[in-house]
């Protein structure tokens, strides 16, 4: 068992610079998820902290020790690829036991090894049957149970749920955290998907191209985003931004008018120095908090394009119409069979549901 | 990835070696060793000795003319039957698959000693079989080997046969790499078969052909062992000799090394140009 | 669609196949004749193939042509040596060209750019070019001529493997190997225990196409083995080739022994052939 900690790390390929130094710093035995969009970096510091890629600048220590200059296989680690990186022409029970074998591990321990993580993954079945006659659910237990048979200090996981259906997605997602309250072991976790990393994480580090946006327990991500990019990366369906213009102050609150909406006004009290008046903002409001009109602190008119009926929720796609900019919103109403296209629908927004950023994207608190 | 030096050059190490002394060591050697007079021992540097001669010589042209009538002839003949083959294999509405393309790819299996044997015994003059039929049919004999033009017909006939199948086994898996839904579309468009394999087909297999092409060249440029075995030694009276038969006849058998090698750089000049126009054929259009 | 235009559809589909046996069924008789011919000349007494007559069936004089043809050049040790040369160069190069190929896809190293640039750079180039100062170095400095190392070593330069292994590797997925170096195996095992074995179809075709290769290469082993008891089959052939008194039926029956294994390999593994000559193209 390790804490992993991240100081300053950069990721240059020739000139370009892909992670622009990294501060993270992860506690023994927590669960840990990288989350961001394609290409920000994620993998590449999973790869760097599993010993695959060079680190450029900066240090990379784990349970204390600084390993840029240890091999992957001497950090601690396991690792569960997205492609599960089963070996086609070994049975279950060689690839679990490949590594340990190669590298002169005594038999009986091997062997002891490979027992307990067939027994905690349930694939005991499994053992003398090969890659390609496994489901990817299957697959997917035994990639994680070669990791398990290397009693790691550290799991990593780069994407290990990509390859599955949604429906086995949810249950391997359960499954994994299983796995963490059982062997209680520090676990780094890539995903592009933020509801895996909802609902995986301890602590969810947010990435974008190659920068880290926040760091933060997952709910807090949710209610307290740094910025307009974590605002919009978490939570689903994404979280709305209207577009605003401070028009005044009233007793240290601020005054937006919603310049695609008829000039709409929301008082929306601030505890930061607030903005310069005639300035460019934006409000984000998630689709889950618009209330009926007349409940919250302003009310918009729009007009209903699409609605999708979950059963439990309705999304509804409508737009502000003609009321200056045309603006596409999403909100989740209670299940509905009634809205149709070009409806008129007024909602309600509250100013202590909604966020505020300046407009190059930072919170206004 | 970090640079691996050490393991990579420990895998590479066996190879290179090998491949430097016996392959790049060589290709600068011949260089060296056509500018030296080595006809008598010990050889010396005579920049023009060999180059001079070699631009003098009626053997060298002769040599040269032959090769060049061949390529010329030889390789455009076979390439089309290639794709003859190629696209008729490739045909949904063939029967007997297996044997068709056992009768064309077959002789790519048969080395050359065993196939020249065979085609200098089928065109022998009086008891050849080629000459039996011939007569079966009510047409005289052909005296193949003591005349030039059909001494050298036997040679392209016998190259043909031989390699015609190895470019049809290339340009067939160039034609199953073309996906099948371009052709339902055109035919959707009406676009008849015959101008899909004008309008597509060619097309899209015009690289491979060129490698078909360029691979054929520079084989047919080293032609040796069938003007050597099915022509005595490049018969009658020089008129098959290649440029390949010229360089062992000067090498191996006068020792003439140096001249040798500036036969040998003679083809290889050929060889470069050929890629050349090879590169060119199949630039990326801007 | 109306049933009118059905049958004339599949009359034409008929018409066209018609047409294509037509087409291709005499020149794929034309293509067989060759191979025809050297079984029948090969069963016939020398009297036979030297007659007036049409002879188109085998006779039954195989095994007289052969100890015909044994008597002029021991063809039989000739088709050993050929033989153990053929397989120890396959293995030989099979491994060379292997490792070469893995290095040249997994690591990224100090001169690559220049190693990739010189192997395939000079691909094309003739053979003919390295003939003679190959000849000198084997013959003369080494005094390897008439030596097994000289029929082997030498050809062991060929960048065909390279080429291919390289491509095989790297197409394989790379996370593969990322976890194995991972779980802590060594770089040569990885090679060995799990980028090897997932290789063996492009294996079997490298080394299919080497052998045939090695089995019937002519200009070097004429050049460098040329001691009657150093011979390979075909050199030994070759030299019967031309000579004024000499069995033609036992040439033929010797043509016979040197094509027919390369047949039966090749009707075996079609696929692995096919597959080793269009990968030199199609990338």
């Amino acid at each position: 068992m390790a804490a992993v900690t991240l100081k300053n790390v950069i990721k240059r390929f020739g000139v370009f610079e892909i992670v622009h130094g990294a501060n993270i710093d992860i506690d023994d035995g927590e669960f840990v998820v990288f989350v961001g969009p394609s290409g920000c970096g994620k993998s590449t510091l999973l790869r760097m902290i599993a010993g695959l890629e060079d680190i450029s600048d900066g240090e990379i220590a784990i349970g204390g020790k600084v390993v840029n200059d240890v091999e992957a296989a001497d950090r601690g680690i396991a690792m569960v690829f997205q492609s599960y990186a089963l070996y086609p022409h070994m049975t279950v029970e060689q690839n679990l036991s490949f590594g340990l074998r190669m590298t002169g591990n005594p038999k009986a321990d091997t062997e002891r090894r490979v027992k307990r993580a067939s027994e905690i993954l349930r694939i005991a079945e499994l053992m003398k049957r090969r890659p390609r006659q496994l489901s990817g659910g299957q697959r997917q237990r035994v990639a994680i149970g070669r990791a398990i048979v290397r009693e790691p200090q550290v799991f990593l996981f780069d994407e290990p749920l990509s390859n599955l259906d949604a429906e086995l997605r949810v249950q391997m997602r359960v499954e994994i955290s299983r796995l963490h309250k059982e062997l209680g072991v520090t676990m780094v976790y890539v995903t592009h998907d933020q509801t895996e990393a909802m609902t995986l994480a301890d602590r969810i580090v947010v990435l974008n191209a190659g920068n880290i946006e926040q760091i933060g327990a997952p709910l807090d991500l949710y209610d307290d985003p740094a910025n307009r990019f974590v605002a919009g990366f978490v939570g689903s369906p994404k979280m709305n931004f209207l577009a605003a213009k401070m028009v005044g102050a009233d007793n240290g609150a601020a005054v937006v008018e919603l310049v695609n909406h008829r000039g709409a006004r929301l008082r929306k009290p601030l505890s930061d120095a607030l903005p310069a008046t005639g300035g460019d903002v934006v409000l984000g409001v998630r689709p889950e908090h618009f209330f009926d009109a007349g409940q919250g602190d302003c009310d918009l008119t729009l007009k209903a394009d699409v609605a999708e009926h979950l059963g439990s929720v309705s999304y509804v796609y409508a737009n502000s119409g003609t009321g200056g900019g045309r603006e596409e919103l999403i909100i989740e109403r209670e299940a509905s069979r009634h809205r149709a296209n070009g409806d008129d629908l007024v909602v309600s927004i509250k100013a202590d549901r909604s966020l505020l950023f300046d407009a190059t994207g930072a919170r206004i608190r | 990835m970090r640079y691996q030096n050490a393991t990579a050059y420990r895998f590479l190490a066996p190879y290179l070696l090998i491949f430097s002394i016996f392959w790049l060591w060589p290709i600068i050697d011949s260089f060296l060793i056509s500018f030296q007079a080595t006809r008598t021992v010990p050889w010396r540097f005579a920049p023009t000795f060999n180059w001079g001669r070699l631009i003098g010589d009626p053997a060298f042209f002769n040599a040269l003319k032959n090769t060049l009538l061949i390529l010329v002839i030889q390789v455009p003949v076979m390439i089309s039957l290639a794709i003859v083959m190629a696209v008729l294999l490739n045909s949904p509405l063939l029967k007997a698959r297996g044997l068709f393309r056992f009768a064309f790819f077959a002789p790519v299996v048969v080395g050359e000693v065993a196939y020249s044997a065979v085609f200098r015994l089928m065109f022998n003059l009086d008891y050849g079989i080629i000459n039996k039929l011939l007569n079966g049919i009510g047409l005289p004999s052909v005296d193949w080997f003591t005349n030039v033009t059909p001494a050298m017909a036997v040679i392209m006939m016998a190259v043909t046969w031989r390699w015609a199948g190895y470019n049809a086994i290339i340009l067939l898996a160039g034609l199953q790499s073309i996906p099948e839904d371009v052709y339902e579309a055109a035919t959707l468009d009406r676009v008849s078969k015959v101008k899909q394999f004008f309008y597509i087909t060619l097309p899209l297999l015009k690289p491979i052909i060129v490698f078909c092409a360029v691979l054929s060249i520079i084989g047919t440029m080293q032609l040796f062992t069938e003007p050597f075995l099915i022509t005595e030694r490049g018969g009658p009276g020089g008129g098959t000799e290649t440029l390949g038969l010229l360089l062992y006849r000067q090498g191996f058998r006068s020792l003439n090394f140096g001249y040798a090698s500036a036969v040998a750089y003679t083809m290889a000049g050929l060889a470069i140009a050929i890629s050349l126009v090879q590169i060119w054929l199949t630039r990326e259009p801007k | 669609m109306t049933s009118h235009s059905r049958v004339s559809r599949s009359q034409a589909r008929l018409g066209r196949s018609i047409a294509l046996h037509l087409f291709l069924t005499p020149l794929a008789l034309v293509w067989l004749f060759p191979l025809w011919m050297m079984v029948v000349f090969s069963t016939m007494p020398d009297n036979g193939i030297f007659s007036p007559d049409i002879e188109l069936l085998p006779h039954g004089n195989f095994l007289d042509n052969v100890s015909n043809l044994q008597r002029g050049t021991n063809f039989i040790g000739a088709i050993g040596i050929s033989v153990s040369v053929a397989v120890t160069y396959t293995f030989l190069s099979v491994m060379l060209t292997s490792m070469a190929g893995w290095a040249l896809a997994r690591y990224n190293f100090f001169g690559k750019g220049m190693v990739v640039a010189i192997i395939f750079g000079t691909i094309t180039l003739p053979y003919a070019v390295v003939l003679i100062p190959q000849f000198i170095m084997v013959a003369r400095d080494f005094k390897l001529a008439n030596t097994w190392v000289a029929l082997i070593v030498p050809p062991l330069f060929n960048s065909l493997g390279v080429l291919f292994m390289r491509q095989s590797f790297s197409m394989m997925p790379h996370e593969l190997f990322d976890a194995a170096k991972v779980e802590g195996v060594k770089e040569w095992r990885i090679f060995l225990f799990v980028a090897l074995p997932l290789a063996r179809p492009m294996l079997a075709a490298l080394a299919i196409i080497l052998f045939l290769a090695s089995w019937n290469n002519y200009l070097w082993p004429l050049l460098i083995n040329s001691k009657p008891g150093a011979m390979t089959a075909p050199v030994a052939l070759g030299t019967l080739i031309g000579l004024t008194k000499v069995s033609w039926g036992g040439i033929m029956a010797g043509a016979v022994m040197l094509t027919a294994p390369m047949l039966v390999v090749f009707v075996l593994l079609q696929r692995h052939f096919v597959a080793g000559i269009a990968a030199g193209a199609i990338k």
